[in-house]
């Protein structure tokens, strides 16, 4: 254990129409068993202390299951190292003396709410206009009625393991939000019971998604690079694929 | 107050077909012409707005993050449970209440019980049904594994991520109720009140967390499903955002609350490891299954563990449980841990830890069979800790996990206030002293897909149709207090930061009401929690205004909670003065200093009336009868 | 409305259009780098098979027509996609890092895009509306052993290439084929497609500039 000390540039913006900025704060003594929200902890328990308002960011599980945080540090959306949420990030990581410049996800999209608190209720709303399988509660059939193969099982769940933190979109330099809809997309159409409504969910979450005003897809890798739970670009090509074939083959609109 | 806890008569099997049918129904059309508020969006809160909405009921749903796909149910992670029996392995839906109830050392509520148990195999159909990736065979067919030492396999799982899976399959359901108008989803939403007319409870009201609007919501009947209390220690294994204030609230409206003070302390937790530290992570159990726990037999041994010789480890567990080893319980897990920290052989940096060494299964099975098991875990325990436990021993302690206690609820899951329905780990329905691992997530889905669609009706057809508005003076009356309280804490303008006092609440209550507990310590506890409050009443600093984004102050009034709250958890332990489940009276052992149960004094839920702030709370008793099961003393020698 | 309409109107769409489009395209470059390849022949084989090309008449003409149309798909599609990108994000980050997944060809798409259209009317005005009457030989000698002129062309078609190496792969993700199987294939066979392509045309602009005997 040992510490650190860094300066940090922190992005400040009182609400969604005021004007941001990058504050220099020096961050004190750090320990680098320190999670990344904990040096924010810190940070703000100092400030509180000083009678100015700490900086406002987004969490909750800390565990880097909820997708609840998110912040780009040095043009990295949840910090530089790979396949972690910044929750999970340790200030080992880091290097005495080092600067970093923590600023929210930004996108057209996902409108800044105060300092790195921005909102992604988009992602919900495509869920909204697709994301789901249409049973009622009851009447379901035996859980083992229909086989699914293992293989088709893992990567449902594969693309199933998305946490809806926005990194992608964060990531993307069209701010485009396809890994995270190909990821639901993917998810329900390799499982049998997405079956019946897939070129419905696909055809009405790539409209969602347009008209939210996400960027286009052309195809960087840099979301599945970004993406905290390895959500790969295959699921991209999938919805393509669902998407296009929807387009072209089928009845709906 | 007479407690009723309402459950139907008949044979075990047949209450809850009976309740059904005895349960008055609402006809389709006038369905629509009930609103009903649901609090929560985790597991119970999500599963039950959308089935209340595909009822045709119009739902309003809330919660604190900023979509409800983030509820801490996301955060599960072993399984569920449920009686399928497709292992052929013996088990039966009458097995997995037996397990259910004798796992919370017989102080829950049989009736209940049995009809989890019973629903359970319709939950793992339903989210099947959804498109819930579960484990599955070569053959196509679900996985299911053992857990939390239960003797069959009925445990699904979706890898490591069961909780989020489900929740997601929830969260996908209610989208879809939004997609059609029947939910109108309000995030990022905090319930500071319940609002209650002529006795019933008729809406809520709310603070915008984004623009700081206080707002009113009026309904037929309000749906609480607001998670568990366990950030009361601060530190915790909970979501940062886990919070008592919608039960407190509930409670101050005239909901009791039921056992308090049954916690469960899970024992394989990575150690705290610094003052600045926010939460807890949890390590599965599963780890046990290989791993052996032990301590330095010398207290004050500072050794790292690659230099303790082996006549020199001690491997508690494995000697005063020889048959259980290190599968003893949670409870029993936890405690000992505890026990070896308190005589100084705790390990680590804060000798708050013991360690968990892996390498006797690494020579046994090779690290290829070791790392396949648990690599992932190994990992996560990398991620956080730079530690590699294929090299080193594993540092574990327990931590604060689930919270048995709730708002208590008859077996409609209806609490003492008419109208207002308490789902989830809120209510303290189904698990007793101690939750049994994977079942919470079951519970969670039960109440939310299978009961209170059903229990929800059978009330709303005693009461009127008529619209209900926000104008009614009461509404008024409880925003305006609602406002009061934050103006105060805006005014207070002191030196100490929320997180420094919660830390302090945390730390007492983890001492004198944390894994065992003592008549001297908790009364210690009862006279220093008004000292804090006072403190936090004084003293605390919340910069900002109460009209923006504003998480200082959502903390505080949390914390504001906790401070009441937590005197209440203090005096319901003191008033059971028996060892059960997770709770350990030290007064109350055997000999071997195991847990002694006294089921001729405290056979029974205790429930508490709230009694206005200057007044001790009021005890009722309901109490448990059990006509199908025979009370045993738990031994694990 | 038509399928290619509502195609026109979403984003995966306009992706399967700038897919097929530069597939076309991809495919005439390939025709036309095997036609130009003729010119390693010497210059007989060179004008004779121009010749060829010009005797087919009306088909030519459908040929320029269709190739014309592609161009257009392919521009105009890719200008407002890149506006539309633009536009979503306004704000930019004050640190831009990459995370590694683009590529110097994926991050230079519209602006290679942009060098070839120049590319494109410089190359017709030199080699479609001129003199027919001169033997496509002398045209081509005549006009690349200028050094400015040979620059221009070599750094045009470096960019051709540097567009390809990220579109050959690309255009299969958009249409949807993605398989772990062939991605190193597909990934290696784009790249060895743009050397491919960047090498054998620029082959004929340095060989007009420095070879004594090339098409002569
Ligand atoms: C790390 C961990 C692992 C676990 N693993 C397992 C497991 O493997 N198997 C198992 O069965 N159980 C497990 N549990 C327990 C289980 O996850 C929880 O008990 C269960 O998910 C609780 O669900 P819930 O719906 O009652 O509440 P939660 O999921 O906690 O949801 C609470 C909801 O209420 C909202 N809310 C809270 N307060 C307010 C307010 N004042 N105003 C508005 N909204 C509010 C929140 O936003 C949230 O949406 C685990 C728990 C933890 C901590
Ligand atoms: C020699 C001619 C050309 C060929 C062979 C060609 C080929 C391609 C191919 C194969 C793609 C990949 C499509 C995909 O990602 O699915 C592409 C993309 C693109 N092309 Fe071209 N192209 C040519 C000319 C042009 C011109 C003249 C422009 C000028 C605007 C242009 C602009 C673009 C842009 C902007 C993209 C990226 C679109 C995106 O992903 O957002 N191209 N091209
Ligand atoms: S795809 Fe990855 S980066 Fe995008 S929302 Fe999901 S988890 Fe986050
Ligand atoms: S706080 Fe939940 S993922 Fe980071």
């Amino acid at each position: 254990m040992s510490d650190i000390h860094l300066t940090l540039k922190i992005w400040r913006q009182e609400g969604p129409d005021a004007p941001g900025r990058l504050q220099t704060y020096a961050s004190g003594p750090i320990s680098t068993d320190m999670s990344f929200l904990e040096m924010l902890d810190v940070l703000n328990e100092r400030l509180t202390g000083e009678g100015e308002e700490p900086v406002a960011f987004d969490h909750d599980c800390r565990e880097g299951i909820c997708g609840m945080c998110g912040a780009v540090v040095n043009g990295h959306p949840h910090g530089p190292e790979k396949e972690t949420t910044l929750c999970q990030l340790h200030m080992r990581h880091f290097k005495d003396g080092d600067t970093l410049v923590i600023e929210p996800f930004r996108a057209r999209a996902f409108r800044i709410e105060k300092d790195l608190v921005v909102d992604r209720s988009g992602l919900d709303k495509m869920i909204t206009a697709g994301g789901f399988v249409s049973v009622n509660t009851g009447g379901a059939p035996d859980a083992n009625a229909i086989p699914i193969p293992q293989k088709n099982a893992e990567e449902a769940m594969d693309a199933a393991a998305c946490i809806g933190c926005g990194a992608c979109v964060a990531a993307c330099p069209n701010a485009s939000a396809m890994l995270f809809v190909a990821a639901k997309v993917s998810h329900l159409s390799l499982l049998p019971q997405g079956h019946p409504e897939r070129a419905r969910r696909a055809l009405d979450m790539v409209r969602e998604m347009d008209e939210l005003g996400f960027g286009n897809c052309s195809n960087e890798r840099e979301c599945e690079a970004a993406c905290p739970k390895g959500i790969s670009i295959r699921n991209i090509a999938r919805l393509n694929r669902e998407f296009l074939k929807a387009a072209i083959l089928s009845d709906e609109d | 107050m007479i407690l009723d806890s309402k459950v139907p008569g008949g044979p075990l099997a047949e209450k809850w077909d009976r309740h059904r049918f005895a349960c008055k129904l609402i006809n389709p059309a006038n369905k629509r012409k009930f609103d009903i508020i649901v609090v929560g969006a985790g597991l119970a809160g999500a599963s039950a707005s959308a089935s209340l909405a595909e009822l045709g009921y119009n739902v309003k749903t809330f919660c604190l993050q900023d979509s409800p796909r983030r509820g801490h149910s996301i955060a599960a992670q072993g399984g569920i449970n449920a009686a399928k029996n497709y292992q052929n392995d013996g088990d039966s839906i009458f097995r997995l209440f037996y397990d259910t109830i004798k796992g919370g050392d017989f102080r829950a509520r049989e009736a209940n019980v049995y009809r989890l148990a019973q629903v359970s195999n319709n939950i793992i159909d339903q989210c099947v049904a959804q498109g819930v990736p579960f484990a599955r065979e070569y053959g196509g067919q679900l996985a299911n594994r053992s857990f939390g030492g239960a003797q069959v396999s009925r445990t699904f799982y979706a890898r490591g991520q069961t909780g989020q899976q489900l929740l997601l399959g929830a969260y996908s359901a209610l989208m879809r109720q939004v997609k059609k108008g029947k939910v109108e989803m309000l995030s990022r939403r905090e319930m500071l009140d319940v609002v209650v007319i002529d006795g019933q409870a008729r809406g809520i009201v709310t603070r915008n967390m984004l623009s700081g609007a206080i707002e009113t919501h009026a309904a037929h009947a309000v749906v609480l499903a607001t998670g568990g209390y366990g950030n009361v220690y601060f530190l915790s294994t909970n979501a940062m955002g886990s919070n008592v204030t919608a039960a407190w609230r509930a409670y101050k409206r005239g909901a009791c609350f039921a056992n308090p003070c049954f916690v469960q302390i899970h024992p394989t937790c990575i150690p705290v490891h610094g003052t600045y530290q926010s939460k807890l992570t949890l390590m599965s159990e599963s780890l046990r299954n290989d791993g052996r726990v032990l301590v330095p037999k010398n207290p004050g041994d500072r050794r790292p563990p690659a230099e303790i010789p082996e006549n020199e480890r001690d491997y508690y567990l494995e000697n005063k449980y020889p048959s259980f080893g290190n599968l003893v319980p949670r409870d029993v897990a936890s405690r000992n841990a505890k026990e070896q920290c308190d005589q100084g052989k705790g390990v680590g940096s804060t000798g708050l830890a013991v360690y968990l060494d892996f390498s006797e299964a690494i020579n046994r099975d090779g690290s290829g069979v070791i790392t396949q098991k648990y690599g992932n875990l190994f990992h996560m325990y990398e991620k956080i800790t730079a530690a590699n436990p294929m090299h080193e021993p594993m540092m574990i302690f327990p931590a604060v996990h689930y919270t048995m206690g709730g708002l208590w609820v008859d077996y409609n899951l209806m609490s003492t206030i008419p109208g207002l329905f308490v789902l989830g780990e809120a209510n303290f329905s189904d698990h007793g002293a101690n939750r049994l691992g994977a079942s919470a997530l079951m519970q969670g889905l039960a109440d939310g897909y299978f009961v209170i669609p059903y229990t929800i009706g059978n009330y709303l057809a005693t009461i009127s149709s008529s619209p209900q508005d926000a104008s009614h003076q009461a509404f008024k009356q409880v925003a305006d207090e609602a406002a009061a309280k934050i103006g105060k804490l805006l005014d207070i303008k002191g030196k100490k930061t929320v997180d420094e006092i919660h830390r302090e609440l945390g730390l007492l209550m983890w001492d004198s009401c944390g894994m065992a507990r003592n008549e001297a310590g908790l009364q210690q506890a009862l006279a220093k929690i008004p000292a804090i409050r006072e403190e936090f009443w004084q003293n605390v600093a919340i910069p900002g205004s109460g009209l923006e984004l504003n998480q200082s102050l959502e903390r505080a009034g949390r914390v504001a909670d906790f401070l009441e709250f937590a005197e209440l958890m203090v005096i319901d332990a003191l008033s059971r003065k028996e060892s059960c489940g997770c709770h350990f009276r030290e007064e109350s052992q055997t000999e071997e200093n195991e847990a002694k149960r006294d089921d001729e004094n405290y056979a029974h839920v205790s429930v508490w009336e709230y009694n206005g702030d200057n007044n001790s709370p009021e005890f009722h008793k309901e109490p448990l009868t059990f006509e199908n099961v025979q009370p045993s003393q738990r031994s694990y020698k | 409305m038509g399928s290619i309409g509502s195609l026109y109107r979403s984003s995966v769409g306009k992706k399967s259009i700038m897919a097929a489009s530069g597939l076309l395209l991809s495919l005439f470059l390939l025709t036309h780098l095997l036609g130009n390849s003729v010119s390693f022949l010497g210059r007989d084989a060179f004008n004779a098979y121009a010749e060829k090309l010009h005797s087919l008449g009306g088909l030519v003409y459908v040929f320029e027509i269709g190739l014309l149309t592609l161009f257009l798909i392919h521009i105009i599609t890719g200008i407002i996609l890149y506006v539309e990108n633009l536009q979503a994000r306004p704000a930019r980050y004050s640190v831009n890092t990459a995370e590694g997944g683009r590529s110097w060809g994926s991050r230079t798409m519209p602006y290679t895009g942009v060098i070839i259209i120049v590319f494109i009317i410089v190359h017709l005005l030199n080699f479609h509306f001129t003199d027919k009457s001169v033997p496509v030989a002398d045209l081509v000698r005549g006009l690349l052993s200028r050094p400015p002129l040979a620059l221009f062309y070599i750094v045009s078609l470096l960019a051709v290439a540097l567009h390809l190496s990220h579109g050959a792969w690309s255009l299969f993700q958009s249409i949807g084929f993605n398989h772990d199987k062939y991605n190193g294939v597909l990934l290696k066979g784009a790249l060895a497609f743009s050397i491919l392509v960047g090498t054998v045309f620029i082959l004929i602009p340095v060989l007009a500039l420095v070879s004594r005997s090339f098409l002569l």
